[in-house]
């Protein structure tokens, strides 16, 4: 799909503040040489679009590589009548993949845990209060998985939400870091994120400066996390300006 | 739990802004930790924390197993929490489900570090027997007994205390296996080892109320709290890992702002936490002499 698009892929890559070369030195471990040959502050290029599913309130395709994802958003819609009385909005997500998602059949990663990673990053931008006593549903379906799934589902998710005409205080955007030895890899494929030390991901809303969800696992000196924060928050803004960019191009796009 | 009124709203987030709050603690002071292992006598190791009214129990079981293909050289651990209905009547059945599965995936995340097993706070290659065939996997399961909030912190420190409680069954390897074979292992039921936790990291739950952060939150002042962010820190003073919880948006600053202010809780909590390990496991020791 991304080959039919005519304009060039647009990527973000960060740029790291106070350090001018781009790939910085290693003194006792060699370079970790990335499979796609990028540098290590290097993110995938994206490919987004939205209205990808018709019968939804709004959907979204993001292409990173070879992670695939479509999220598609339904709502606000009724909530059922099990559920109380709520005076604000209530959200719910969902989060598959396709059994030729993975190399290996069938071999899914625990989708509970996402569907709730998902929530949690996503409550922090929608404005639930306007809609009250309705409920929103994301359904996001992994197509393929290559590396930082959990990033690109929330940044599909937001888009989705955005074409759905949800209110939201900003876009969401995400970005993770892989750890290998000394190198800071950002945006990993699954390659090197079966071979890390350590990841950090950060979701953020890149206008107001705020992060709705962190999380860090492996072993991390404060500097070390210093310096991945600020790559993930940069990647995170360019990233936010390009969903931007993709929104307007859909909205100008049938008025052509 | 009944609801809060305006007014009680207002005097805890006021009392957290003047740094004395409702029990009358500082902003950045424990509970009282009380410490009890050894409380189930058929699993490897356990231990029971009380942090206030926060009560939790974690058991460690070893049992032996096939290692993972992509990791033959290391054993496996297992994490899983359950919330027991003793503690809210909300947790009956499913309500549970989705407060354990996220303590579940938190201590996960804290305790066993990358996917390439660096910066585990377990060090999974001493459970292995025989590369490839035969090692040791852990399941490491928590109940909460009774839940007044930080039950994460609770449950880190149950498992830190049911670890050093653990002892593993020294194991013999019959020497002339055939390489594709699985090896016959026989497990001592005489001589033990004694499981090494000094890189068991801690979680530090830092809960932002206002302005301020509180340390081991009650479950009123969580009610009140915008976000949280849970920090593990070894005793070297790395991170090995953290989660944000909470809906509301954090600005970065404060996110590093909070890392440093749990480094330096840390410390206090780890030596505390391995003095009350220390008098439990004496305790244990003199009441076993006994009988």
């Amino acid at each position: 799909m991304a080959g039919k698009s005519s304009a060039t892929p647009t990527t973000y890559s960060p740029s790291l503040t106070g350090q001018k070369k781009k790939r910085p030195s290693f003194l006792t471990d060699s370079d970790w040489v990335r499979p796609d040959g990028r540098g290590p502050h290097q993110c995938r290029p994206a490919f987004l679009r939205t209205g990808a599913v018709n019968s939804a309130s709004g959907s979204a395709y993001a292409e990173f590589g070879n992670t695939k994802v479509i999220v598609s958003v339904y709502g606000p819609r009724e909530s059922k009548k099990a559920m109380m009385y709520s005076d604000t909005g209530r959200l719910n997500c969902n989060v598959s993949y396709t059994t030729f998602a993975t190399p290996i059949r069938g071999q899914a990663p625990e989708t509970k845990d996402l569907s709730s990673m998902l929530h949690k990053a996503l409550e922090g931008a929608i404005i639930l209060k306007s809609f009250p006593k309705t409920t929103v549903d994301v359904f996001a379906l992994v197509l393929e998985s290559g590396g930082s799934d959990l990033p690109v589902i929330t940044t599909c998710a937001s888009l989705a939400l955005a074409d759905a005409g949800i209110m939201l205080y900003d876009m969401v955007a995400s970005v993770s870091v892989s750890s290998i030895g000394k190198n800071l890899l950002i945006d990993p494929v699954s390659e090197e994120e079966s071979y890390q030390d350590g990841s950090l991901m950060i979701t953020c809303m890149p206008s107001r400066n705020e992060v709705t969800q962190m999380t860090v696992t492996g072993e991390w000196s404060t500097p070390k996390i210093h310096e991945a924060m600020q790559l993930c928050l940069d990647a995170c803004s360019k990233l936010g300006k390009i969903m931007r960019s993709c929104l307007k191009e859909a909205a100008s796009g049938p008025q052509d | 739990m009944v609801g809060l009124s305006l007014g009680e709203q207002n005097f805890i987030k006021g009392g957290i802004a003047q740094d004395l709050r409702t029990d009358g603690r500082n902003r950045l002071a424990y509970r009282p930790i009380f410490v009890e292992t050894g409380v189930i006598p058929q699993a490897s190791g356990s231990a029971r924390v009380k942090l206030g009214a926060t009560d939790v129990i974690a058991s460690v079981k070893a049992e032996l197993g096939k290692p993972n293909l992509s990791h033959p050289d290391k054993g496996k651990v297992s994490i899983y929490v359950d919330c027991s209905p003793t503690a809210e009547p909300t947790f009956e059945g499913r309500g549970g489900e989705e407060l354990s599965a996220e303590l579940s995936s938190a201590l996960q995340r804290c305790l066993l570090g990358g996917k390439s097993g660096a910066g585990a706070g377990i060090d999974l290659s001493s459970l292995s027997i025989v590369e490839g065939k035969v090692c040791w996997d852990l399941y490491i399961d928590g109940l909460v007994v009774s839940s007044d909030g930080n039950v994460l912190d609770a449950l880190g420190a149950a498992i830190k205390a049911a670890l050093s409680n653990t002892v593993i069954p020294k194991v013999q390897v019959a020497a002339n296996a055939s390489s594709d074979e699985q090896p016959e292992v026989d497990v001592s039921d005489e001589e033990f080892l004694q499981f090494d936790t000094s890189g068991v990291p801690v979680i530090i739950t830092l809960t932002k109320v206002g302005k301020h952060y509180i340390v081991d939150a009650t479950t009123e002042e969580e009610s009140q709290m915008s976000s949280a962010v849970s920090v593990s820190i070894n005793r070297q003073g790395r991170i090995c890992g953290l989660t944000k919880r909470g809906g509301a948006g954090l600005d970065p600053s404060i996110i590093l702002d909070m890392i440093s202010v749990a480094k330096h809780v840390s410390e206090q909590l780890i030596n505390k936490l391995d003095s009350e390990i220390a008098a439990a496991e004496a305790c244990d020791e003199e009441t076993e002499m006994d009988c």
